[in-house]
């Protein structure tokens, strides 16, 4: 399997976030090929909303950074992880800011699904997915719902399913690459 | 101060987020004198000034659009920024998202989001505003958007009176939260005649792409 995983951990400093990722990567590694992106070391600039991947170099953005190799990386594995320590209730902005580099990945046409408009495949097959998280202080169960239906709903426009969500405070690396690599 | 107004699109003074905006605050004023500051999250040194208005602002209004099924990166990090300790908050929040699907369903869910958002941040919740099809007002002839508009100009009057958000208005902007059966199967019907698509195959074919529309330029083959 090809598997890419989006860490957005934006700490300074070696964090624990990071190192439990450092972990799966390397298990996942024993069988797999892994792509891991610390996303805060990158250069990923904000999508501007120009839409130019969408119609005027279809497919293809524009923006001069390091979005492009992420993008690659993504549309091409079998499974991607999107990580990252909550902040502020959500997923880290940089995390953000990456996934709305996705929609060069989509095609602007809209199409019918399940009774609501959503975007084209421009590629024959999308990644489904699973999300890994840390928990703030006052992290609770209505945050982690909100963010897993969030992904759901980012699944259907992606044309692929969430196959988990995790915390890393009750979730071990052996038990998260079970369900990447065998679900 | 007593209403700002911060914009979180990417496309700043070109963007929809700014044309909506400018109709709730033509509303506005022909309630309140008072001026309402309004800054925008893009471009460098953007947030800071966005954070200097809203650490100042006894009510803020917070207006973006729908981004991969949630925030704007740009947003999301001014999230952060105000969650920070030792940042002034005011009293009230508000949200409008706007979103180029035509259906409000898509934007729900970020909705619970900037709810809990600013139960954390012990503020005053005012709501949001959600309003789909917003994509090509630009270039929608006047008739299209009258009543766009028309909306927005009384949720920015009522605002002035009232200090909140008009629930009659803000549900008749969520119409349609889903598409009825009828126009599905109006869409089903012309999409094969293009109409559909109409917005984007004008820019393709204006830009030289319209034969690359389908292009896969990221796939690399062959990988294992």
């Amino acid at each position: 399997m090809n598997i890419t995983i989006l860490n957005g951990d934006m700490s300074d400093t070696a964090s624990d976030f990071s190192a439990y990722i450092q972990r799966l990567a390397k298990k996942l590694r024993e069988k797999h090929r892994v792509n891991l992106f610390l996303l805060n070391q990158m250069n990923i600039q904000h999508c501007s909303g120009c839409w130019n991947c969408w119609w005027k170099t279809p497919g293809e953005c524009q923006t001069n950074d390091d979005a492009e190799q992420v993008l690659r990386a993504v549309i091409n594995a079998d499974f991607v992880i999107f990580a990252s320590p909550l902040m502020a209730g959500f997923i880290s902005s940089r995390l953000k800011r990456m996934t709305d580099r996705f929609v060069a990945l989509l095609h602007p046409y809209i199409e019918m699904r399940n009774g609501e408009s959503h975007h084209m495949k421009r590629y024959a097959h999308y990644p489904d997915f699973g999300v890994i998280l840390s928990k703030e202080a006052d992290t609770d169960e209505e945050d982690l719902e909100i963010i897993r239906d969030i992904y759901d709903r980012f699944g259907i426009n992606f044309h692929a399913q969430q196959k988990y969500l995790k915390c890393i405070e009750n979730s071990k690396v052996e038990e998260v690459v079970h369900e990447t690599c065998d679900y | 101060m007593r209403l700002a107004i911060i914009n979180g699109s990417p496309r700043r003074k070109k963007s929809n987020s700014k044309i909506l905006t400018d109709h709730f605050l033509k509303g506005y004023y022909q309630g309140c004198t008072d001026e309402v500051p309004v800054r925008y999250l893009a471009g460098q040194k953007r947030t800071e000034e966005a954070l200097s208005l809203f650490e100042q602002a006894e009510t803020v209004i917070i207006i973006f659009p729908l981004y991969t099924d949630s925030m704007p990166g740009m947003v999301k990090e001014f999230f952060e920024e105000i969650s920070k300790p030792g940042i002034i908050r005011p009293r009230r929040i508000g949200f409008i998202v706007q979103s180029g699907f035509p259906e409000a369903i898509h934007s729900v869910f970020v909705e619970r989001y900037l709810a809990k958002l600013v139960k954390r941040l012990k503020r005053e919740y005012l709501g949001t505003v959600i309003k789909g099809g917003v994509e090509g007002i630009q270039i929608m002839p006047p008739g299209m958007t009258r009543k766009l508009f028309n909306h927005f100009e009384e949720l920015g009057r009522y605002f002035a009176g009232h200090g909140e958000f008009s629930p009659e208005i803000m549900k008749a902007l969520r119409k349609p939260y889903t598409l009825s059966g009828r126009r599905r199967m109006m869409f089903n019907l012309l999409k094969h005649t293009g109409l559909t698509n109409y917005y984007w195959n004008t820019h393709l074919k204006k830009n030289g792409a319209w034969e690359k529309r389908f292009d896969r330029p990221y796939e690399m083959a062959g990988i294992e």
